[in-house]
């Protein structure tokens, strides 16, 4: 898991022959990912290529597709099941930005997907109706496996929002927008740097599309290793946000600028009635952001240089065509009832340092020093909270670094209480999971930590800048509470069955205590490959091994209570 | 006079690491090795007794930018072959993760995409160590000089994946018809581009 990051000079020399590709040609259309609907959904994770500008291709990677992923639309309310394959010839993970979920299903730095696994999450979603994101999550790989592809989005529908008058027709009147920026070196490839020299709208270079003359639903992710976008538009025009990351706005918040930190969504309509014909820019206007906000900082050499720092540009050009059949043609005025919780709701005050570690140096590090969160770097094998269920805690993020970075938390939405004491802006009054800390402030945000109680698997909060998160810029908790072991481990192979031995399409396990479940299933097969990684299988029905090659395989089973591991071989024909 | 001679020692040891340290990778030279060959029979360099050269290509099935490439393998070999530098392809990737990899798979591929040169099974990639081959396909470029095989060339076997139309520089090509007149290649290095090789532990 370990790598070898690059060198500095390696570094330097990229960026020196790093050409700028955003300013060179014409406009390319904007790529729509396609939508996966339902509750079930199969993600492959695969190496490849694509012809991102003239000349060589660039190796990518994807999921389902060349470079990004399909976009999940998943149902408030539903059992979703993702069918993930790791067809990357190393390990990954993927996580579900934002969703309220058991640990074990997460996706993060402990749900490691081997080379050539297949790993079946599943969970209710109880998300409201929003944009999320899926991406990578292993630690100390997360930023290079992000600048190759990887990545979705996602997004929840629920029954509020769907009686909303909102623009929802899919790449028509409601279009995503992924963020980022890449750097390509003079063989046309990407090279892992935290700021690209080249804007990237769904992994399109110079993007541009067109946007019916009536009221469009942009969908707006950053997916950045690092930039923050200040976003706007060329005729300095106002703009609605609906969403925070996690729901819908108690009503439209009109701005000109929006500022965007890696991580973070937001939702935006705007009008372009009456204006067939026109063109605008959407732009990012960084010339005005801080030196201590990513995107603001104007190094002129070394590791942290790039084209687009300290600079405005244009991240898709928009050309206004003909209304659609039923446009919407005004913003409402209200969206929903947000009931927030209040700083009265809470039972606990948990405090989190963040900081320019002065010696604390990470074994991957770039920069001078790591930024560090409690003090210490992260460590994969250290919990560094523990959440009892059920508890409503505000978190006090306090920041002493010279840098402002964006606080991610996973398993909840929370509201943000104050930014250096004040309340938060309007378009932030609402539910978020990612808060941007500026240098030297503090945060304060409230979440209450629901369900799903696991004393093995941890949830994470991390800086959302990958190459921070990388360099250790990261902590876990445990949600404790009655599902932590009580029982003493009793270790006894009879206690599991697993039959038809030999099989042929389908394998059954059964428990001979009624007290047990299974917690997790693994099959390896005798070379040691992980054939399956299952979390919390529904086993009714057996597990599908069809396609296996026939021979003797090993399976796993991880009782719930006292994890337990049991391990029985069966045979395939 | 003997205490002098330690910072003398030293210092003849820190400028030969500094020495060493900045000799360049692709004079780097390589050890006679033997692989199986998809018709099931052992290769080594002392099969080409007249060789001059090798182009030595670490490839692989599953890869989709290695995919590109065997039409072009299949043209650089019957070209350079007969000027006394066969190709030699490998397959080094891990067959754990990827079955499409295995011999057998191996053996059906060479016969589907005809290939006409030596497809050979690094299964214990100790081949691949010794090169330092980092990509599938990475291009080396082997050379005798003075009893002694040298690499010459390391990287990419030319500028455009996908449309070999469009290619500007064959850098393979490029190196090995410099070598054949006596010079060195203009061009002695590039990057591999394609999968890594997962070297297992």
């Amino acid at each position: 898991m370990k790598r070898t990051r690059l060198h500095l000079l390696l570094l330097i020399s990229c960026w020196f022959c790093s050409c700028n590709e955003a300013h060179t040609q014409s406009y390319n259309k904007l790529w729509i990912p396609d939508t996966l609907a339902g509750t079930n959904f199969n993600l492959t994770i695969k190496d490849t290529f694509a012809q991102l500008t003239p000349g060589n291709q660039t190796i990518t990677a994807g999921i389902n597709n060349k470079f990004w992923g399909p976009t999940l639309i998943f149902k408030k309310g539903d059992v979703v099941h993702l069918n993930v394959k790791n067809k990357l010839n190393e390990a990954t993970t993927l996580h579900w930005h934002g969703f309220h979920l058991p640990a074990v299903m997460d996706g993060g730095p402990h749900q490691v997907i081997p080379a050539g696994t297949l790993w079946q999450p599943y969970w209710k979603v109880t998300n409201n109706a929003a944009t999320y994101w899926y991406h990578p999550h292993l630690h100390e790989m997360t930023e290079e496996h992000i600048t190759k592809g990887i990545g979705g989005l996602i997004i929840v529908r629920d029954e509020e929002e769907s009686a909303l008058p909102l623009p929802r027709k899919y790449g028509v009147d409601d279009i995503p927008l992924v963020l980022t920026d890449r750097s390509f070196n003079s063989q046309k490839q990407f090279t892992t740097v935290p700021y690209g020299d080249s804007m990237m709208v769904n992994g399109t270079l110079r993007a541009q599309t067109s946007v019916p003359a009536q009221v469009v639903r942009l969908r707006v992710l950053n997916a950045a290793i690092e930039r923050s976008f200040n976003i706007g538009f060329s005729d300095n025009r106002n703009f609605y946000i609906i969403t925070s990351d996690g729901g819908l706005l108690n009503a439209p918040v009109s701005v000109n600028r929006y500022l965007l930190h890696a991580g973070e969504r937001v939702e935006i309509l705007v009008d372009f009635k009456g204006q067939s014909g026109q063109s605008f820019d959407l732009k990012a206007y960084n010339s005005t952001l801080a030196n201590a906000i990513a995107g603001g900082e104007n190094f002129p050499g070394g590791p942290f240089a790039n084209y687009l720092g300290k600079k405005d540009f244009t991240m898709v050009h928009l050309n206004v065509s003909a209304q659609t059949s039923n446009p919407i043609t005004s913003i409402p005025t209200t969206l929903k009832n947000n009931v927030l919780l209040k700083a009265a709701d809470a039972n606990l005050t948990r405090i989190i340092t963040m900081s320019d570690s002065t010696g604390v140096r990470s074994p991957t590090i770039l920069g001078p020093n790591a930024f560090i969160l409690n003090h210490k770097l992260f460590d994969i094998n250290y919990n560094n909270n523990n959440v009892p269920v059920g508890n409503t805690e505000i978190w006090e993020i306090r920041s002493t670094s010279g840098f402002g970075h964006p606080f991610h938390i996973h398993d909840v939405e929370f509201n943000i209480l104050s930014i250096n004491g004040a309340a938060p802006p309007a378009a932030q009054a609402g539910w978020k999971d990612v808060v941007f800390v500026p240098s030297r402030q503090t945060v304060r945000f409230i979440a209450k930590f629901e369900d799903y109680a696991d004393a093995l698997h941890p949830f994470m909060y991390h800086c959302h800048i990958s190459l921070h998160e990388d360099e250790g810029m990261m902590g876990q908790f445990v949600v404790t509470g009655s599902t932590t072991p009580t029982l003493e481990p009793i270790k006894n192979e009879s206690n599991i069955v697993v039959y038809p031995n030999p099989a042929n399409d389908r394998v059954f396990v059964s428990f001979s205590d009624r007290n047990m479940e299974a917690y997790y299933v693994r099959i390896v097969n005798m070379l040691g490959k992980t054939m399956y990684m299952l979390p919390r299988p529904q086993l009714s029905e057996g597990i599908e091994i069809g396609h296996f090659a026939p021979g003797v395989y090993l399976i796993q089973v991880t009782d719930e209570k006292t994890k337990t591991v049991f391990t029985k071989k069966f045979t395939k024909e | 006079m003997k205490n002098n001679r330690t910072p003398l020692a030293l210092l003849i040891f820190v400028a030969a690491v500094f020495w060493l340290s900045f000799l360049p990778e692709n004079e780097k030279t390589i050890q006679e090795f033997k692989l199986k060959n998809v018709d099931g029979k052992y290769i080594s360099f002392k099969n080409y007794p007249q060789a001059k050269g090798f182009i030595i290509v670490f490839t692989c099935n599953h890869c989709p930018f290695a995919k590109l490439y065997p039409e072009r393998l299949n043209a650089l070999n019957s070209k350079y072959k007969k000027l006394g530098v066969p190709l030699l392809a490998i397959s080094s990737t891990d067959t754990i993760t990827y079955e499409e990899d295995s011999f057998l798979n191996m053996a059906i591929k060479a016969k589907r995409e005809k290939f006409n040169f030596p497809y050979l099974f690094d299964g214990l990639q100790t081949v691949a160590k010794q090169f330092a081959a980092q990509k599938t396909p990475h291009a080396y470029v082997l050379w005798k000089v003075g009893g002694k095989w040298v690499i010459k060339y390391s990287g990419a076997i030319d500028d455009n994946g996908a449309e070999p139309d469009k290619v500007e520089n064959p850098y393979v090509a490029r190196a090995v018809d410099a070598l054949l007149a006596g010079k060195d290649a203009a061009v002695k290095e590039t990057k591999s581009i394609g999968c890594q090789i997962y070297f297992r532990k």
